[in-house]
């Protein structure tokens, strides 16, 4: 392409990368592609971190192991078939690993590592190590020139810890991964200290101590010389800016302040080092404050353990376990200050039982976090780890104890998992009867999860896993069951048999339908009555919302999870015990509002925004309109005179220039077009804007009208040397002559040639409309024009599109354009971002890259591998919890985290409102039933019986019935069944005997009652 | 507050029960239309609107959708598609309002004090700006012209004939309502 971005480099796979590019941006993915990786213990564990980092793309990964696989293994590596016991761990993973991305060098060692070796790496992963080598291998990587970034990083059962050391002297580029927050300025005060007033548009989302810089700001210019300055008092429209400004000029209007973000300095301390003095522990669960000392205490117990015995403790081994706790005991009484006053014997007996064990959702949750980890030290992206994590999930473990005996191994690929939880929960766990909604991104580290903990894996279990969507080459990077050679396949059924390779045993049903209101045929009663427990791996609220309601309706657990970038979070939904998914929400994204977007753009998405729909309509709406016309003249056109409104003016005017006036039979038909539009829309339509309101006019009140944030905008003037304004042409007409079906010629990629052609195109000059700016004397010819009958104009317009399609070919359609983000050759984007950067040029709005604009005009949601492991191994630890039943509260954690901080939020779930009216109680749990067929008039005095008076009853999105309409009140003797099926078109299958209808009620006071769903039974 | 599946009843009793006349397209809650009245002291006196709603699946966490049906002169009202470009409900709009506030207060807010500086029809916020009286005289004249209960009315007939076909289907069989179960 000869006028494409020049920014590509060429080591980045963008179409791969581009939801991940979204949360790192270039610099960062550069800096990635540049790093060697040792990853040392391909255990679980080890398998994790590696298949992030091959993921997100790094130089190389050198996977290092010096055992055998062994049986055990088989419970939480993903790698690892029965027919590799017996091989080295190391080679055995390089294959699979390397089919996740070929970009990346993967490489195994399976000898001793001398520290020298570790001078190869920028960053060092161990997962399986001694401490005293640990303590050795970083001291050499923390004196290293330049340092080498050292993670020591296990999961011990249900137990895990991060160590990260990044150097004496690590800096943080951007600690936060967010953009910069900026504000509109309204006034800026003569002032010491001045204060700094904004436009009420947006909040603005500074922190005091936060510093900023100043532009476009006219009057007092002296500030915008590129100097950051520090605020204090920051507001949501005002702050305090620590500056003497009573000596500048006086502030007139305009100016943007942005904040600037500072690159930090880390002095990270040796792990011998921090040992000794930990520093503050990130605590990730409020309600187990006092817990991070003591796993600090029990990790280093566990290795003297180690040392002494050469072995882990026996899981069930009161001997073992009380040798830990005396090691610990006796560590714990020579520390001196830092002595904790319990050390909790029963929690370390537990810790014990399951140290050998590396369990899954353990696996995926650390190796989320330490792949983020390596990220950061690669990158100097997001804030790193400073410097241990201790993490525990005991609550998982069964509520009632198992006796010791069930924890022994039964000779098979869950043993290590057995020998935390017990066979009895094992067994419960392979005959499940799962419903997993999506296999997207999450969907597939859930389906290798269930896979490993043997979920839905005997001939009683079944799980069942829906997709409608196929696999596209931006999924690759982070849904890591599938592979290139999966492009275009059904996502469910490529997952699904990955799954099935990772555990042959598995009972899995693949199905490509979207889960939704016009699906309850498929995932009927009977489907939803077996289920055990629901897991969401979807990425919109609706969906989430839908299968909510479902769980809820059949007190089902739902277990929910989300990413954003970074960040992650987990919600529970435990019948009875929990608050639904629907109960709380989230404030509905921000819109721009209309206006702005037509004519006050003030930002890039602004900008975006309006080239997002300007591409529909010109290439997808109105070439629909055209087809729609063509197909079905007379039914159209009848459609539209009895729509007869300023709308359907509208359209048939767009229509009617497509097929007369700008209809399109060469390529130079297609470049003249283009070249008009850039003239209507950055030129033109600007003057016109300017004309209505000059850069002096005033409001009614005097102001002027053109204030922050409105800019005001100056037309182009088109230029074939500029290689903007030819892009602009080129895409345009390129995309144009798709939708009439004409053959691009080879030409018109020529710089050159492209500007010859357009040179040729004749501009008529351009005249304002004056219909603003008529006088009140000429007010009677004017009204005449502006308000001619929309329906007049239809029928003319319409006996005009009937002598245009007498001229046209026979058959001739045009082809409606679908915007599509992801392909990078279909000229789509190009022409967005060429729209959305002319528009910015307008209002002198910065431009944006085709990249960026693909982010924003795509809405792209930013997505890269850890965050989503790290969400579904969270949701794991709780599906333990789900799949034994009988666990309270207390014991379920729902999360927020955001690996960039990094931040862990676990917090006990919300449990469901209760309401109480008279002597009853209830949740949105619980639902009412009556019986026996009855009428309208039989549920309302049921109701009143309860000394509730019922005013509305709704089915579905339908009135049944309100007591405002008096129509309604023949419907009293009705049967509700009847009247649901005729009202709300209620289809009842045949084989359920009930119906649902939702009751709005007062009590005796005229107090709303928030009454249960009703069930109504009719058979 | 009452559960969200429950506030658009709720909403829409309010409506009525302050004499609002509401019409529901086959007792549907997620789209209907209001009538509204030209606030007094304002040059959109005298005239009748009816205005489409549209309740969005999160309402009411997602504020309603508010369009004109018949043709209106305001500055911050689409001439051609009648939206409304009201900064009031799309920036302010929090659960805690309900319809009655918007024609209560939003709506006559919007036409007795017309925000110029934030247009969406350019013409109309131009002549505001430049001759008040002129302006007035246009908003009058399309008044006159589009916003007579005829206006609403003859919109409306049609509309309820379709709400008697619904009496029909309900009044008949069985069968024939399969027929037309999914529409």
């Amino acid at each position: 392409m000869a006028l494409g971005d020049s920014d590509h480099p060429a080591d980045i796979d963008e179409d791969l990368h581009s939801r991940q590019l979204a949360v790192y941006g270039r610099e960062t993915m550069r800096r990635l592609v540049a790093s060697n990786v040792l990853v040392s213990g391909m255990q679980g564990l080890g398998a994790e971190i590696a298949k992030n980092l091959i993921l997100a793309g790094v130089k190389s990964v050198t996977l290092h192991d010096e055992s055998v696989v062994e049986l055990w293994d088989l419970s939480s590596n993903f790698i690892f078939s029965e027919d590799d016991i017996g091989k080295n761990r190391a080679v055995a993973s390089k294959p699979k690993l390397q089919e996740l991305n070929n970009s990346v060098v993967v490489s195994s060692l399976t000898t001793r590592l001398t520290k020298e070796q570790l001078s190869n790496f920028q960053a060092v992963v161990f997962t399986d190590i001694d401490l005293e080598t640990a303590i050795e291998f970083d001291h050499f990587c923390h004196m290293h020139q330049p340092p080498i970034a050292f993670i020591k990083a296990e999961v011990r059962g249900l137990f895990g810890s991060v160590f990260c050391d990044f150097g004496p002297a690590f800096t943080v580029v951007d600690f936060d991964g967010e953009d910069p927050h900026t504000g509109i300025i309204a006034s800026i005060s003569n002032d010491n200290p001045a204060l700094v007033s904004c436009v009420d548009d947006e909040r603005l989302e500074f922190q005091d101590g936060d510093l900023v810089v100043f532009s476009e700001v006219q009057g007092m210019s002296e500030l915008n010389d590129n100097k950051p300055r520090r605020i204090k008092n920051a507001r949501p429209y005002s702050f305090v800016l620590e500056e003497d400004t009573s000596g500048y000029s006086t502030y007139e209007r305009g100016g943007i302040v942005t904040q600037v973000k500072l690159p930090k300095l880390l002095k990270f301390k040796p792990l011998k080092e921090a040992l000794k003095d930990p520093g503050d522990f990130l605590l990730s669960d409020f309600s187990k404050i006092d817990r991070p000392p003591l796993l600090h205490l029990a990790f280093q117990a566990l290795d003297k353990f180690l040392c002494d015995f050469g072995r882990f403790p026996v899981a069930g081994s009161e001997d073992d376990a009380q040798g830990l706790i005396s090691i610990a005991s006796a560590m714990n009484d020579s520390a001196g200050d830092a002595k904790l006053e319990d050390i909790y014997p029963k929690l370390l007996r537990s810790f014990a039982f399951g140290s050998r064990a590396v369990l899954n959702p353990m696996a995926a949750m650390f190796g989320g976090i330490v792949g983020q980890e390596v990220v950061k030290a690669c990158s100097g992206k997001f804030h790193p780890l400073f410097q241990f994590f201790y993490f525990d999930s005991s609550e998982s473990l069964p509520a009632k104890t198992e006796d010791v005996g069930d924890f022994s191994p039964l000779n098979g690929r869950y043993d290590a998992q057995i020998s935390v939880f017990g066979s009895k929960l094992q067994r419960k766990m392979e005959e499940a009867k799962v419903f997993l909604v999506g296999s997207g991104a999450l969907g597939c580290e859930f389906l290798k999860n269930l896979a490993l903990m043997g979920v839905s894996c005997s001939h009683q279990g079944k799980l069942t896993v829906t997709d409608d969507d196929v696999i596209e080459k931006s999924n690759l990077s982070r849904q890591f069951l599938f592979h290139d050679w999966n492009i275009g396949q059904a996502k469910s059924s490529v997952a699904a048999s990955a799954a099935k390779t990772i555990n042959p045993h598995l009972k899995v049903e693949a199905l490509q339908n979207r889960v939704g209101a016009e699906t309850e045929s498929v995932f009927d009663d009977d489907f939803w009555e077996t289920l055990d427990v629901t897991i969401n791996a979807l990425d919109n609220v609706n969906a989430r919302l839908y299968v909510d309601q479902r769980c809820l309706y059949f007190q089902k657990p739902l277990l929910d999870s989300g990413t954003l970038g970074a960040k992650c979070n987990t919600q529970m939904v435990i019948p009875h015990l929990t608050e639904n998914y629907g109960a709380s929400r989230d404030p509905p994204e921000k819109q721009a509002p209309m206006c702005t977007v037509h004519s006050f753009p003030h930002n890039i998405d602004h900008c975006l925004t309006w080239a997002r729909s300007e591409f529909e309509g010109l290439l997808e709406k109105t070439p629909a309109e055209v087809n729609a016309y063509l197909s079905n003249p007379s039914d159209y056109s009848k459609l539209m005179i009895k729509a007869g409104d300023a709308q359907a003016r509208d359209t048939l005017e767009h229509v009617l220039e497509y097929l007369d006036l700008e209809r399109c039979e060469t390529f130079e038909d297609c470049i003249t077009w283009a070249r008009l539009k850039f003239e209507d829309y950055f030129a033109n339509r600007v003057k016109q804007l300017i004309y209505t309101f000059p850069e002096d006019a005033a409001t009614s009140t005097g102001a002027p009208f053109w204030s922050a944030p409105k800019r005001f905008p100056r037309p182009l003037q088109f230029s074939t040397s500029d290689p903007a304004h030819l892009h602009f042409v080129m895409s345009a007409s390129i995309l144009r002559a798709e939708t009439f079906g004409i053959p691009v010629p080879d030409w018109m990629k020529h710089p050159r040639k492209l500007a010859e052609a357009v040179e040729k195109v004749i501009i008529p000059d351009f005249k304002p409309k004056k219909d603003a700016k008529i006088l009140t004397d000429e007010k009677a010819t004017s009204l005449s024009s502006a308000s001619v009958d929309d329906e007049a104009v239809i029928h003319d317009l319409i006996a005009r599109l009937e002598q245009c399609r007498m001229n046209l070919r026979p058959g001739f359609r045009m082809k409606p354009i679908q915007f599509e983000k992801d392909d990078d050759t279909n000229y789509h984007m190009d022409l967005i971002a060429a729209l959305a950067n002319m528009r910015a040029r307008n209002y002198s709005i910065p431009e944006v890259d085709k990249l960026k604009a693909k982010f924003v005009a795509g809405r792209i949601i930013p997505a890269i591998a850890t965050s989503t492991a790290m969400a579904t191994g969270l949701v794991c630890l709780e599906l333990y919890k789900v799949l034994d039943g009988g666990h309270k509260l207390e014991d379920y954690r729902n999360t927020f985290a955001n690996l960039a901080l990094p931040l862990f939020s676990m917090a006990e779930p919300v449990p469901p409102k209760v309401i109480k009216h008279r002597d009853m109680s209830w949740t949105v749990w619980d639902r009412w039933i009556i019986k026996n067929n009855p009428t309208l008039r039989e549920l309302l005095q049921w109701l009143q019986k309860k000394g509730l008076n019922a005013y509305s009853v709704s089915c579905g999105s339908c009135l049944l019935f309100n007591s405002l309409f008096p129509k309604h009140r023949d419907r009293m003797d009705k049967k509700v069944v009847d009247l649901a099926r005729e009202v709300a078109k209620l289809e009842v299958p045949d084989y359920r005997r009930h119906i649902d209808v939702v009751v709005a009620c007062e009590d005796e006071d005229d107090n709303d009652v928030d009454i249960p769903m009703v069930s109504i039974y009719f058979r | 507050m009452s559960s969200p599946s429950k506030r658009r009843e709720m909403d829409l009793m309010k409506l009525m029960i302050n004499d609002y006349k509401v019409e529901m397209i086959n007792d549907g809650m997620q789209e209907f239309y209001v009538e509204f009245h030209g606030p007094k002291e304002s040059p959109y006196q005298g005239g009748l609107w009816r205005i489409r709603v549209e309740l969005p699946d999160a309402y009411p966490y997602k504020s309603p959708s508010i369009g004109f049906v018949n043709k209106i002169y305001h500055p911050n009202v689409d001439e051609v598609s009648g939206s409304v470009c009201l900064d009031v409900i799309n920036q302010t709009w929090s659960p805690m309002f309900d319809l009655v506030n918007v024609f209560e207060v939003f709506l006559p807010q919007l036409l007795l004090y017309p925000n110029p500086s934030d247009p969406l029809n350019g013409e109309a916020a131009a002549l505001m700006m430049r001759d008040k009286t002129a302006y007035e005289q246009r908003v009058k004249e399309y008044c006159e012209k589009y916003a007579k209960p005829e206006d609403v009315g003859a919109a409306k007939e049609e509309k309820s004939s379709e709400d008697e076909l619904s009496e029909d289907d309900y009044a008949s069989s069985d069968e024939e309502v399969m027929g037309k179960a999914d529409p």
